[in-house]
Parts: structure tokens; sequence; C-alpha cells
């Protein structure tokens, strides 16, 4: 694959919330404002983008026996950095995502992208794979963010976008769209698509169901 | 050594957990006098706003801020003798400490506990604003089990320590978009000029089921409900009636009423 192909494939063809459905816990969770999506998206892309160079700059030196150990311990330690940022410098988002942001340590498109990318790959194409990955999550984040804040609140950011009735306004919001139900059929609406749109992501099938014997038989 | 021996894998462990927890321990340590500071800037935001002291836009630098906060009466409550505590340093005091610590704190009796806390701080910090020589407002701390978390926050009394002049939660996890309503401003705005007791002193603010509706008798006593926040909704009035009741600052209030407090003198420069 080619480097531009490292970073475009993530954002719709293999996309990890799509496609592999990963990091649906946090797309469920967080994605009732787009300024909490948007800051997951970058706090997620950084502890990629952190976690895939640092494995695989050693990967050379990972025993097989303990290589997941080592790749949590990495992982666990840049999202730990990251939310101590984060409560320092932006203690308002902070509070808003409270446990979702020390939650990407288990979020499986890192610990995915580790195995999947950063042990088989030199450190310029795993950055550029975690970017991609973590540009296809944000993507979806943002999507669904934007459909449930707009619907739920009428606001974008805190902006106000539409007016609402109890304000004078015509839109009344529905507070179905800030629980988290509403990501489901979101992102399960969203998936109907792309699999429309691409029918080769559609899944094989478990198991065929066994053919009914000929009549004569029953 | 080969790649999978043991010894090679214990080197290799021990190797990536001295490096990553010195890179944690460095970030935890550097950034903690600014999160300290967030915390401080974000308590004392809080009561400023309920102190009527703020600039009617909001907008304070964050030092300009801290120094208003500074000048503000501060006193230690000793709830249960329902009078001002001369020994606690109501700077250093912290509250939700001693809400936990055995020898500060005191258990509620079941029957009255309805902010379902169990214990709680013998004592209290209040912040009196002062107009003049006369007490311009009282504001006092309150906890409560909400739905899922903990509401922590304050309400501020006018003079007459019956007016709700304004109210803040500072704390809250409660469901996104249902019962965290109670931090959105519109709805906080309706606290001010409810009363919290009715004319026998028992407290009967409380958080109504649906609208408030004008001009019936109670409506001094209410406001709006909250649209799928019920629980919630009880819980807030739950803690006002605890708080406000004989196990709360009730005593206190009514011994403030008996001998209004005095404003201390102030150095002047």
């Amino acid at each position: 694959m080619s480097s531009m192909q490292t970073l475009t494939t993530p954002l719709v063809r293999q996309n990890p919330v799509t496609l592999h459905v990963l990091g649906i816990c946090s797309a469920l969770a967080i994605t009732n404002s787009l300024t909490s999506s948007l800051i997951m998206s970058v706090a997620l892309t950084t502890v990629l983008i952190i976690s895939n160079a640092a494995i695989s700059a050693v990967r050379h030196y990972l025993p097989s026996s303990v290589r997941l150990l080592v790749q949590i311990t990495i992982i666990a330690s840049a999202v730990t950095v990251i939310d101590q940022f984060l409560s320092a410098y932006m203690p308002d988002a902070a509070r808003t995502l409270s446990v979702y942001i020390s939650l990407i340590v288990t979020n499986c498109i890192v610990l995915g992208r580790a195995e999947a990318c950063a042990m088989k790959n030199g450190i310029g194409t795993s950055i550029l794979d975690a970017l991609g990955n973590g540009m296809g999550y944000s993507i979806i984040l943002i999507f669904v963010a934007t459909i449930r804040e707009l619907m739920g609140a009428g606001t974008l950011m805190g902006f106000p976008i539409f007016k609402l009735a109890h304000e004078g306004g015509w839109f009344q919001e529905n507070a179905l769209f800030l629980l988290a139900p509403s990501a489901f059929f979101i992102i399960g609406f969203l998936v109907w698509g792309i699999r429309t749109w691409k029918p080769e992501q559609n899944e094989k099938p478990d198991f065929e169901p066994m053919p009914l014997p000929p009549r004569e038989e029953r | 050594m080969t790649r999978e021996s043991p010894r090679k894998a214990i080197l290799v462990v021990m190797l990536t957990a001295l490096i990553c927890s010195g890179l944690v321990s460095a970030a935890v340590v550097m950034l903690r006098p600014i999160q300290l500071n967030n915390q401080m800037l974000d308590q004392s935001r809080n009561i400023m706003q309920l102190t009527g002291l703020l600039p009617a836009d909001g907008q304070l630098e964050d030092d300009e801020l801290l120094d208003l906060y500074k000048t503000l009466d501060r006193r230690i409550v000793h709830i249960d003798a329902a009078g001002f505590d001369g020994e606690i340093d109501p700077v250093t005091f912290n509250l939700s400490r001693a809400d936990n610590d055995p020898e500060l704190s005191v258990g509620i009796p079941p029957d009255q506990d309805l902010a379902s806390l169990g214990r709680r701080s013998s004592y209290t910090p209040v912040y009196m604003v002062w107009d003049g020589a006369q007490l311009d407002r009282i504001i006092l701390p309150v906890r409560g089990n909400g739905m899922w978390s903990m509401l922590r926050g304050y309400i501020a009394l006018e003079s007459d320590l019956n007016t709700i002049s304004g109210m803040t939660f500072y704390e809250q996890t409660e469901t996104p978009g249902l019962g965290d309503q109670i931090t959105h401003e519109h709805w906080l705005e309706q606290w001010q000029g409810r009363r919290i007791y009715d004319a026998q002193g028992n407290p009967r603010f409380r958080v109504n089921e649906g609208a408030v509706q004008p001009g019936t008798a109670i409506a001094e006593f209410e406001v709006d409900g909250l649209t799928g926040a019920t629980v919630t909704g009880n819980a807030v009035t739950g803690m006002v009636h605890y708080w406000f009741g004989p196990h709360g600052y009730r005593d206190f209030l009514l011994a403030l009423r008996e001998q209004p407090p005095q404003r201390p003198v102030e150095d002047t420069p």
C-alpha cells in the first residue's frame, strides 16, 4: 500500500467504527455534544499516534510472550499523560468527558492498530496508519455528534442554531437524541448506508441454514 | 540471549515499566499546580456568582476574581451548635474531607436523611456578603444524592434568611440531557426570589412536577420540574428540605435572625 492509501483506507473503506465496529463505547457516550466529540477525537488520535510510533519503534525487541503487556503499558501511559494535560489546560472539557478519556485505554482501536499495524511496520507507516484510523474514528464521531446536538439541543458546539420553542422559536428539541440509544440508531443507519454503497463490506453469514430434506423423506 | 528467553522478557517489561512510570509521574507532578489552581478558580467563580459582586457581563480576569474571593467574609459554622465556630481556620477547612472524618462529622438519623447522605460534617464554611453594616446575602453549601451522583452546590439567601437569591451546582454527573438540566442557567434563574420556609418555619420549597402554576398559594415556593428528570428533581427537593430542616441549617438561621451578625472590622490600609 502506498502511504496515501495507508492514510485514506481507514476513512471509509476500512473505517474502524463502521466496518470493524470498534470504539463504540465512546462513540455512544460522548457524541451528545460536538465539542466533546472534537476533543475526544483529538485525544484518541494523539494516543493512537504516540502508541503506534512507540510500539513500532520497539517491535524488534518485544518477546511475543509479553508483547500485549508492553503494548498496554505504553497505551495506558500515553492516555494518562493526555488526561493530565486536559485537566490542566482544558478543565471544563475534562469535566464533561470525565472517565471517557481514561477509557481510551480500553478502546479496541488503539490495541487493534498496535497489533495489526505497529508490530509489523516501520515507524512512518505506523504513524500514517494511526493518523488515518484516528481520522476515520473522528469522522464518525463528528457526524453522529452533529446530528445529536442539533436535534437534541438545537445547538452546535454550544452555539444556538435553531431557536428553541420554549425561548419563543420554532424548534422543539428531542431529548432522546441526547441519550445513548440515539447514537445506536444513527450509527446503525450509517453502517446500513455505507454497506449499501459498498456491498463488499457486508459480512458473510456465520452459518447457512441446513437445506430441508427432500419431501418424500419427511 | 535469544529474543524469546524469559530473562529478556523480564528485562523488556522492567524497562518499559520504568520509562512509562517516569513519564507519567513527571506529567502528574508538573501539571498538579495548574490543576489545583483550576479547581480553586472554579470553586471561587461558583461562589462569586452568587454574591452579586461580579460585574454584570461576568467578564473578569482570573486573578481579579481570586482577589475578590479573598475579600469575602468566610466563617465556619458549627451546625449542631447553631452558631459560629471561632477555632477552625476557614481558609484551610476542607468540607468534603470533614464530611467523612469521624471526629468532625455526625451520623444523620435515617428518618431525617432526606438527601441520602448518611453522615455530614458538623462544621461548614459559609460566605457572607455585606452591604454597609447590613448583611446582604449568606451563601451556604448543600449536597444531596441525585439519580447517579452526589450533587454539590451553594444556595445564597437574602438578608431575610428565607428568600433565595441564587443557586449553583458545582458538581454533578446526572444523565446528560435530562438530569443535568439542573445546571442550566435558565432553570437556576427561576430560583431567584423563591422562598424556602412557609409561615410556620417549615421548609416548603420544592421542584414541581411540571410547570409552576402562577397565582397559586405555593407558587412562591416552587420552580418548574425538569422533563424526564423526576428523580433528580425530587433529589433536589429532598436536598433543600434536609439542609434547611431541623437537622440542617434551620436552627443556625433562626439564631442569626435573633442575633444579627456583625460585619467584621476591616483593616483599613
